[in-house]
Formats: C-alpha cells, structure tokens, sequence
C-alpha cells in the first residue's frame, strides 16, 4: 500500500538511520556512541529530561485531574465544561516559541507577574526563579500538560458511577474513605496513564524550551541540537544520533505504559 | 456538599488564571509602548497602539515567512489527504482487518519525537539526497508524517458510526458507478473527518519549529525566533496572532466535531 512506503520512506528510515549511527563508535573510540551517551554529561542531560518530565507530568497529573473531578462536581453549571473542554483542547496543542513568550512576557526579567509580585514584596530573581531554569520551564510546561490531563481524566471521572457514591455514602463511609477506597482505585489505570502519556509529551518537547532559554538549556533535545552543528569540529555527531536513539528508547516504553493501561481503563468502563 | 463545590469551584478559578494571565502579560507586552518599569496605575492607559504588529506583518521578513508557511500548510494538507483518504476508505471498505496496522503504523510519529526524527532525516539525506532537503519543500512529506496520529484518527472517527461498507454495497447494487458512489456516498460521509484533518495538519504546521528549524527553513516560528531580538514588540505581537489563529482553528474544528456528536482533539487521548 502507498500509505505503508510513504511511513517506511519519511518515519521508519530516519529511525533507522538514528539507530544505525548511533551504534557506531565516536572519533577515537571504541564503544558504540550510545553507550557513550549513557556516561558522564550526556547522561547528565538525559537525566536532566527525565527529571522535568516525571515532574511536570506529576502536577500536571494531579492538578489537570482535580480540574476534571471538579468540573464533573460542577456539572449544573450549564456551559462551563463546554468552555472548559474547549480551552483545554486549544492550551493542551499549544506549545513551541508564541507559548514561550506568553512567560516571557508573563515572568521575564521585565515580565508583568514578575513586576506585580516585586511591587508587593515578592523578588523572583532573589528566589533564584528564573523562567529559562528548571522551575521556569516546568511553570510553562504545565500551560499545555493540565489541559492536556483534564481531557484524559473526564471520561474517566464521568465513568465513575453514582452507585457506587451513594452506596458508599449509605454504607457509612465518608467522602474521603469513598475517594481513597473507590474513587481513586478506579480511577488508577487512567491517572498512571495520563501520567505516562504527559511524561512523552514533556520529554519530547523542544521548541518552548529552546525558546526559553535561547538554546542553552540542558535539556537532552536542545542538546542534540548542539552535536548536530557541532559535528564537523567535534567529530562526535554520533553523540546526537545516540541521544536521539535514548530519546526515542524512552518514548517507545512511555508509549507503551499509557497504551496498555488506556485499554484496561476503557475495558473497565464497559 | 456545598463546601466541595466551594472547593471544586476555587480550583477551577485558579487554573482559569493561570491559563488567562500569560496571554494578557502578552497582549500587553504586543501592544502598549509603556516598559514594565515605568508601569504603574498613571501609565495603565497609555500608548497602546497596535502599531509595532502593523510594521511587522508588513515587513519582507515576515511575509516570507507566512508564504512559506501557508504554502508548506496547504501542500501538507493536500499530500495528507491524497494518502490517507484512499487508505481510509480502503480499511473500512475493502479490508477491515487491515484497520489496526494502519492503526499502529499512524501512532508510530508519536514515539519518535520531531528532535530525533529530524536527526535522522538530515543524516539519511546525507547519504541519498542533499539536492532533497535543499528545497524548502522537502518539510511537507516529514509534516505528514508528523500530524498523522491526529489526520488518520480525525478521518477514522468520523467513519467510526457509519457502515460505510453496506453503504457502499447498497449504492453499487443500486447500480452507481464507481465515480459516482465516490462522489454522492463515500466523500459527505467523509465530510467532517476531511475538514477537521485539513485543520489539524494546517494548525500543526503554522506551528512546527524543530525540524523547520534545524533544516534552516524560514517558516513562521523561525520568524519568530529570528526577530526576537531585533523587534520584540512585533514578534510577541505576531506570536500572539498566531496562538489566535490556531486557537480559532481549533475551536472551529470542535464546533464541527461535537455537531456530530463527537469532541475530538489534536491528540489522540
């Protein structure tokens, strides 16, 4: 079929190639580059990325799913999950270089926030808060992480019955003994899910960060950037393809997770 | 109860904030002259102007790089469409047990983020065609490839209900040409599905910058980042209009979808 060449030719050989590259040594070495890449700095980026994704994906996981059970509480209010639905669509496919300057803008050196907050006594650079740092970057990930976690967790949070409530309800059991014995076991497989499928968003993210930072971030996908140009001096463009290749190792098993625990959730629905 | 609403209703007041406040810290920025310095209550009305957007939608700069982009968006959407309509047609039609590969073949571009994929296309061209990537259009075949988890799943879902086979059999036996079941029963079942993948693909376009920019490309992010230094004002302005224009485009394409009873969105939860 036409459709299955154009993929081999424009997605499956570019992988290929990446992998291909990335198991060939570096100048004056012997070790394939992707094991050079597990050592040292370059582990030290990749780590870097791992660690902003597991976080941003933590809050916004735990933020984007009170927004879901809270709109699914609110849901009298004719019209507020239809706006809300509708902004989450638009913010969770935000992104890239306008988002980064929204925080810019926002919580830059010159930022309005960071103007109001300095007018009341709050200094953000004192506070070592600076928007193109770890803490930055993860304020303006979680622009399109807990939008992005609300429309996974609404089908889930509407799938809880009200049996179940009022059954617990009438057992005795307070709202609280309901969320941890029953509402949150339910609702398990999709929270892990959301979680996995917010972690690949936020590993594979580049622009905004890049943006943020004018390319000096940390970061395991700005940084490939930099192998990539540096290549001809360096000799070490293979310490791009091999960062690509882990790049691409994570993604496959975040992937996974969230496909494999998304069947279960929607098989418990039925 | 009632306090749970209280509490159910702050949150969602707090995330309304946080979502709102970074766009008005923008539109300010785009459209008054006053530096956040000399802000204050005296200041709050003064000089707002959208001048600094008027210079820089009219300059060559920019309107290089929106030709570039509205080009690349057009030729994506079209490419998508030659390719995925046929084969989507085909997994519901001819072949349904064909449906979960081309299943699986479509959520590939999700594991293979566009950093690495641009890696690997600028070392397989390398070897086979540098003459390929010199062309500014060589971004739409990777362009495809990258909205194709949101194209196929739009088409898929809007077949979804539909038995398009019997359909499709009914009008045969009825005696319908080919060209003619095509045109009266495959295409107006395919309507929605078609407008919101040409949305998705174009949106996902207007906004692509990693492989625009490591390929050296001169598309409207790297316009952005190009004139970031050099006109702040303009290029903050032309970010936000772009947020608003593929906003529009999103909200747009949910109006259409939840017409149908669907509510569909870029990615595919």
């Amino acid at each position: 079929m036409p459709f299955t060449l154009f993929v081999a030719l424009f997605l499956l050989w570019p992988t290929f190639w990446v992998f291909r590259s990335a198991l060939q040594p570096v100048e004056g070495s012997n070790k394939p580059a992707m094991l050079e890449a597990i050592s040292g700095q370059y582990l030290s980026a990749i780590l870097y990325s791992v660690r902003l994704s597991a976080l941003t994906a933590g809050l916004g996981a735990v933020i984007g799913t009170l927004v879901a059970v809270s709109t699914v509480s609110l849901n009298q209010l004719k019209g507020l999950r239809n706006v809300l639905v509708g902004y989450s669509a638009v913010a969770a496919n935000l992104g890239g270089i306008p988002l980064a300057f929204a925080f810019v803008a926002s919580l830059g050196m010159q930022g309005l926030y960071t103007k109001l907050l300095s007018e009341i006594g709050i200094n953000l650079s004192d506070l070592g808060f600076k928007i193109s740092d770890f803490s930055g970057i993860v304020i303006v990930y979680l622009y399109f992480q807990i939008p992005l976690m609300t429309l996974v967790m609404l089908p889930a949070v509407d799938g809880l019955k009200a049996t179940h409530k009022e059954a617990a309800a009438s057992a005795g059991a307070t709202p609280r003994q309901y969320w941890q014995r029953i509402g949150i076991p339910l609702l398990s497989p999709s929270l892990l899910g959301g979680f996995l499928l917010l972690f690949a968003n936020a590993f594979s993210a580049y622009a905004t960060a890049f943006a943020l930072s004018a390319g000096s971030s940390n970061l395991v996908s700005v940084q490939i950037r930099f192998y990539l140009q540096g290549n001809t001096i360096t000799g070490k463009s293979n310490l791009g393809y091999a960062l690509a290749a882990w790049m691409i190792i994570v993604m496959v098993l975040a992937m996974t997770g969230y496909l494999g625990l998304r069947r279960r959730s929607e098989s418990w629905r039925r | 109860m009632i306090r749970r609403n209280l509490w159910s209703k702050l949150i969602l007041l707090v995330v309304a904030a946080f979502y709102v406040l970074p766009m008005i810290a923008m539109a300010r920025f785009s459209f008054q002259r006053v530096p956040v310095i000399k802000l204050g209550w005296s200041t709050l009305g003064k000089n707002w102007t959208a001048e600094s957007l008027m210079t820089a939608i009219t300059s060559d700069r920019f309107l290089e790089a929106a030709w570039l982009s509205v080009r690349l968006g057009v030729l994506s959407v079209v490419l998508g469409l030659v390719i995925l309509v046929p084969t989507t047609v085909y997994v519901h039609v001819a072949k349904r047990n064909a449906r979960p590969y081309v299943e699986f073949l479509s959520m590939l571009p999700y594991v293979v983020p566009p950093i690495a994929l641009v890696v690997g296309i600028s070392g397989a061209m390398k070897v086979a065609g540098t003459w390929f990537l010199a062309s500014p259009f060589s971004l739409v075949p990777f362009y495809v490839v990258i909205s194709l988890p949101f194209t196929f799943r739009a088409l898929d879902v809007s077949l979804g209900a539909t038995d398009l086979k019997t359909l499709v059999e009914a009008s045969r036996s009825l005696g319908a040409n080919w060209t003619r079941t095509t045109r009266s029963v495959i295409l107006p079942n395919l309507k929605v599905g078609i407008i919101n993948a040409s949305f998705l693909c174009f949106a996902t376009v207007l906004g692509e910058y990693t492989i625009a920019s490591l390929l050296l490309k001169f598309t409207l992010p790297a316009y952005l980042a190009e004139s970031q230094g050099s006109n702040p004002q303009g290029s903050f302005s032309v970010g936000l209009l772009l947020l608003v224009v593929s906003s529009l485009l999103f909200g747009f394409m949910n109006r259409l979808s939840k017409r149908k009873g669907q509510v569909l969105t870029g990615l595919a939860l």
